[in-house]
């Protein structure tokens, strides 16, 4: 199925991430970077949703994203990384450590949560749907790049860590035909489903990508590549609608 | 609708004072403040991530405007915007900046969201002026939404004033300053219609774009210091799921 298709191209986008880890001092800088890229396409993710939502329902909208964040806190703090900071003097370690443990964790919860976002534009428009997967993909080169520092970091070579972030990323494809399963339900309450998926990928933003960005790189340089990420997407649905 | 048949009046008056009475609405965003006894640092950082999310929310509702005159400018209006926000940030960045009784980087951040929120009610007049020109049925109805509009506008600026040490009346006052140019603008864009029009987008656009990074740039961060990364989430969420709410009930 083209779902299939996408997600797993998007998925595989993260491994790109992984390839051009730089060396040296600029490093905290550039992966910051990124981050706030990423956090930009997410954030244009999360107002197209918005925006499709609220052409239907306007309330039910607001109340999924509602139900979305709450429910991303929850997973956060039943999972352990709500407020959770890798530090910045990381030593290598054995893989399997907790450090590496937790971070393709947070990275699983990360791509189901775009596994879900993906699926359900799906289910409510197949060009949607792709838009998503596209934009989604672009933003996992930035958070490949993320992971693969915190990887690389604690000792993890770096083929293994590219392959890791591949599978951490799996749990998006799986995610995403879950719900595309889901279909039936969805369908019924288009407006739910897209603010759920909205809120849920703001509340990724605000409360792991930026804070993270923020401490290893400039604001102006986030502020910046956030904003234009943003504006990026949001021409983008606009051609597309 | 008050009893008093504004269809009486000449035009260009119930343009002026509509606008005038668009730009008084903004000093009720004070009012809450008038209740609020005890202020301390955790107060300030609260009231300033609720005012993030409550900014995002109004630049998502003029990016849904905005969408109306034209994506495009509306987007590049953002853009300018946001450079006005780094380039008004460099030219603060090297004086010792005092507003009021406030001083340092809250005076900063003040003084950058009136700037924005006043050129924006440049756009807002604009928009009120123009709206003028296609009847007064419809005016009236837009003057009131631009009103109500204004008053989480107040809010926001309040809630950045007055936990840094400004009184409520200051509060209201600096937030109808800012949105005097409505009545301003109001008057010429309605005898001018035509010439108006197209500049609108870009003056939406502009607004957005300097309130999503004023929020990005300056807010955020110093949000992360003084609360939890969750606490932050909440916060801008709660604040922007209202606003939104609001901006679709009163739209």
């Amino acid at each position: 199925m083209v779902l299939l298709l996408a997600t797993s191209a998007a998925a595989l986008l993260t491994a790109l991430g992984a390839v051009p880890l730089p060396a040296g001092n600029a490093r905290p800088r550039l992966v910051g970077l990124a981050e706030a890229t990423a956090a930009g396409f997410m954030l244009g993710v999360s107002h197209l949703l918005l925006t499709v939502g609220l052409g239907e329902q306007e309330f039910n909208t607001v109340l999924g994203a509602a139900a979305g964040a709450l429910y991303t806190l929850l997973v956060q703090w039943y999972a352990g990384t709500t407020g959770y900071e890798v530090p910045d003097d990381l030593e290598p370690s054995q893989p399997g450590d907790s450090t590496v443990v937790r971070e393709l964790l947070q990275s699983s919860l990360h791509s189901a949560a775009e596994g879900i976002a993906i699926g359900i534009a799906f289910v409510i428009e197949p060009r949607l749907g792709l838009l998503l997967a596209l934009v989604l993909g672009l933003h996992n080169i930035g958070e490949g790049l993320a992971i693969a520092d915190v990887l690389d970091r604690a000792g993890v070579p770096r083929r293994q860590a590219a392959g890791l972030c591949v599978v951490a990323k799996l749990s998006q494809v799986l995610f995403a035909l879950a719900t595309f399963a889901m279909s039936p339900v969805l369908a019924r309450l288009p407006a739910v489903a897209s603010g759920f998926a909205a809120g849920a990928l703001a509340f990724l933003v605000l409360t792991e990508l930026l804070p993270d960005a923020y401490r290893k790189a400039p604001k102006i340089g986030i502020a910046g590549l956030a904003t234009a990420a943003a504006a990026i997407v949001v021409l983008l649905e606009d051609s597309l609608v | 609708m008050m009893g008093l048949d504004l269809s009486t009046w000449p035009p260009v008056l119930v343009v002026a004072v509509m606008g005038l009475v668009t730009a008084l609405a903004t000093g009720l965003g004070a009012i809450p403040f008038a209740f609020i006894r005890r202020i301390d640092e955790r107060l300030v950082a609260r009231a300033d991530t609720l005012a993030a999310g409550l900014m995002l929310g109004a630049s998502f509702g003029l990016l849904q405007e905005g969408r109306n005159h034209g994506m495009v400018q509306t987007v590049i209006g953002g853009l300018i915007g946001a450079v006005f926000i780094v380039v008004g940030e460099r030219l603060l960045s090297d004086r010792e900046v005092n507003f009021g009784e406030v001083s340092g980087a809250g005076a900063k951040e003040i003084l950058l969201l009136l700037g924005v929120m006043t050129l924006h009610s440049f756009s807002e007049g604009v928009a009120v002026g123009v709206a003028f020109g296609g009847g007064q049925q419809l005016a009236t109805l837009i003057t009131v939404a631009i009103a109500i509009h204004n008053i989480p506008e107040g809010l926001a600026i309040s809630a950045l004033m007055y936990p840094k040490g400004t009184s409520v009346w200051r509060c209201a006052g600096w937030s109808i300053f800012s949105s005097l140019p409505q009545p301003l603008m109001a008057v010429p864009a309605f005898l001018f219609v035509e010439w108006f029009r197209p500049v609108l987008p870009y003056g939406l656009g502009f607004a957005a774009g300097a309130m999503v990074f004023m929020v990005l740039f300056e807010i955020l961060p110093e949000a992360y210091e003084s609360l939890g990364r969750a606490s932050v989430g909440v916060h801008v969420s709660v604040a922007f799921g209202a606003m939104v709410l609001f901006q679709q009930l009163v739209g």
